[in-house]
């Protein structure tokens, strides 16, 4: 059998997930096992390349200007970056699957002004958006998750609403207004279960869109401030030194890369083994 | 629904989407409180600090002043840039061609090689040259813009020096910019003429065709590939979004002159209108650009109802 033959559904599974169990390891295992400060550095260890080691030390992906480990600095920026933006995903997806719900159960003018609203959001180009409030309200952690996870609502509210008008009409739910349970809990208990799925899918799907959209953020200098590192900010820090250490802007590149190309895989096979439409 | 009724129903969406985005750049100035503190200098005096907030009509209404940046913005004057003294519209539309040329040549290049890559991976689908069109289009979609941007100075302007790092100037400035650009652009358009034409390729009316006896280059290029082309252009106002973001960043990495590096500019600087007006720029270029696509839509699938 061809190569190609072989690369089968599974194979996506496969790839997507050891991808993303690495970049999880780093972030999750990474301080453990390669204890180095990612903020404390010698001067005199500068722009060291990849597998140089300085008095004994041994710096696998090099150091930076201030001749701190790249390493030690791409597990706290994992960590950070992760965190940023898995906790914005799950605000963009709670937000945009309540109003979606919502939207579609009630229908009529509720339903006309929220889906108003999602084209709107969607036809700001976030990024210049995000750069705008980012530069308003200033860049800590806890802004950048709520400006991320709030612009991200919007395809969820489509998606959930779609499901919800299929839903509403189905028998049981028919019967659980014929018994006058009161709306909410109709929409929690009844509606919500069942869309859940296409929802996850989604969220899965999100996350690359968010990791590159916060690790712009970090390159552009408008994120989490320097010293502390996050995926985007180390990148924009190296490209200062382009000419002398490259690797500065290789390794956090590639950790990006996994990162989507893992969501990428894992939200395809989602996709075909729930056979879910996001139409 | 007539096309007459459908456009003009179209219109006043993106009329109220440019509402919306109005509304939100100029509400989202007032977040921290008071936008006066935003813009002086932090060694402003009392005084010159309350004559800016008169001066910018700060102390009146927050009513009144939505209103009359509204006014403003009918007349297309979103007032000055505080950096530069000169009208904030003016600056956007200095910068437009270099972006419009930067835009153009990446969306030119990544239809292009996505349409045949596509159609490639369809017609020879689950071959060795399939997987690695779907490897390609894969990559393309996970690497950040600023990422490939640098890779690509690193490779080939500064390893190789086959061409410039930065700026804009003749043909040779413009190639890497719009490879950077097109990357995303052509794995979506890959993804998406390879999907929908392995799906059109499943038809019946595909079947006929090649019963017929028709070439399959024939049944492809006739046949198939014309039906797979409505979901392609349904999704394209989508991605020009990506594509317009896309290019802020790149324009600062290649150091083009276009509106993205402006508005990160402003941004720095604190120059607020000049990134009010950016935003709702680019916020009218892509509803006209979505207002193109849905015309396009409609022309090319008459069977669709509106």
């Amino acid at each position: 059998m061809s190569l190609a033959g072989r690369w089968t559904k599974a194979a996506d599974l496969q790839l997507g997930g050891g991808l993303l169990v690495l970049v999880l390891a780093i972030g999750l295992v990474g301080p453990v096992v390669w204890p180095l400060d990612p903020l404390a550095g010698h001067l005199a260890d500068t722009f060291q390349p990849p597998l140089s080691a300085v008095k004994g030390v041994l710096h696998p992906l090099g150091t930076d200007q201030l001749g701190r480990d790249l390493l030690a600095r791409i597990i706290e920026g994992v960590r950070i970056s992760l965190s940023i933006v898995l906790v914005a995903g799950a605000i963009s997806a709670i937000v945009g699957t309540a109003t979606g719900v919502i939207a579609g159960y009630l229908g009529g003018w509720v339903d006309t002004v929220l889906m108003r609203l999602a084209d709107i959001q969607l036809a700001i180009p976030f990024i210049l958006l995000i750069l705008l409030v980012v530069a308003v309200v200033g860049p800590s952690f806890t802004n950048l998750i709520l400006v991320l996870g709030i612009t991200g609502w919007a395809i969820y509210a489509r998606v959930a609403r779609a499901r919800t008008l299929e839903v509403r009409e189905l028998e049981y739910i028919e019967a659980a207004r014929a018994l006058a349970l009161p709306t909410p809990r109709i929409l929690a208990f009844h509606v919500l279960p069942n869309i859940l799925v296409p929802q996850i899918v989604l969220l899965t799907l999100d996350l690359p869109r968010l990791i590159v959209l916060e690790a712009s953020i970090g390159f552009l200098g408008l994120g989490i401030q320097p010293p502390t590192p996050t995926l985007g900010n180390l990148i924009g820090e190296g490209r200062s030194y382009i000419l002398l250490a490259d690797w500065l802007i290789l390794y956090p590149g590639l950790v990006i890369a996994a990162l989507v190309i893992a969501f990428n895989l894992i939200g395809d096979w989602l996709v075909k083994m729930t056979e879910t439409r996001l139409d | 629904m007539g096309f007459g009724i459908f456009i003009t129903k179209r219109l006043g969406q993106g009329v109220l989407v440019l509402l919306g985005v109005s509304a939100i750049v100029f509400f989202s100035l007032f977040l921290t409180g008071d936008p006066t503190t935003l813009m002086v200098s932090p060694d402003a005096t009392a005084a010159e600090i309350q004559q800016f907030r008169h001066a910018m009509g700060f102390d009146d209404p927050l009513w009144l002043q939505y209103a009359r940046f509204l006014w403003g913005l009918v007349q297309g004057d979103l007032g000055n840039s505080l950096r530069f003294h000169q009208p904030a519209m003016a600056l956007v539309l200095a910068r437009l061609p270099a972006t419009a040329i930067l835009a153009s040549a990446a969306l030119a290049w990544s239809t292009a090689a996505g349409f045949v890559f596509g159609v490639i991976g369809a017609v020879w689908r689950g071959s060795r040259i399939d997987l690695f069109v779907r490897l390609a289009a894969l990559s393309g979609q996970a690497v950040p813009v600023f990422w490939l941007g640098l890779l690509l100075i690193i490779v080939f302007a500064l390893r190789l020096r086959w061409l410039p790092t930065g700026g804009m100037g003749g043909i040779e400035h413009l190639i890497l910019p719009a490879v950077a650009l097109g990357a995303y652009y052509m794995s979506a358009v890959t993804r998406l003429v390879r999907a929908s034409l392995i799906e059109a390729l499943a038809q019946d009316y595909v079947r006929t065709a090649r019963s017929k006896g028709l070439s399959e280059w024939r049944v492809v290029m006739r046949h198939a590939l014309r039906n797979a082309l409505i979901p392609v252009v349904t999704v394209q106002g989508m991605y020009f979004a990506a594509l317009l973001g896309g290019a802020l960043i790149t324009e600062i990495i290649f150091a083009w002159p276009g509106i993205g590096r402006l508005a990160v500019q402003a941004i720095e600087n604190r120059d607020f209108p000049l990134v009010q007006a950016v935003v709702l720029f680019v916020a009218f270029v892509f509803v006209v650009a979505n207002l193109i696509v849905d015309v396009t839509y409609g022309l090319l699938n008459p069977r669709i109802q509106l």
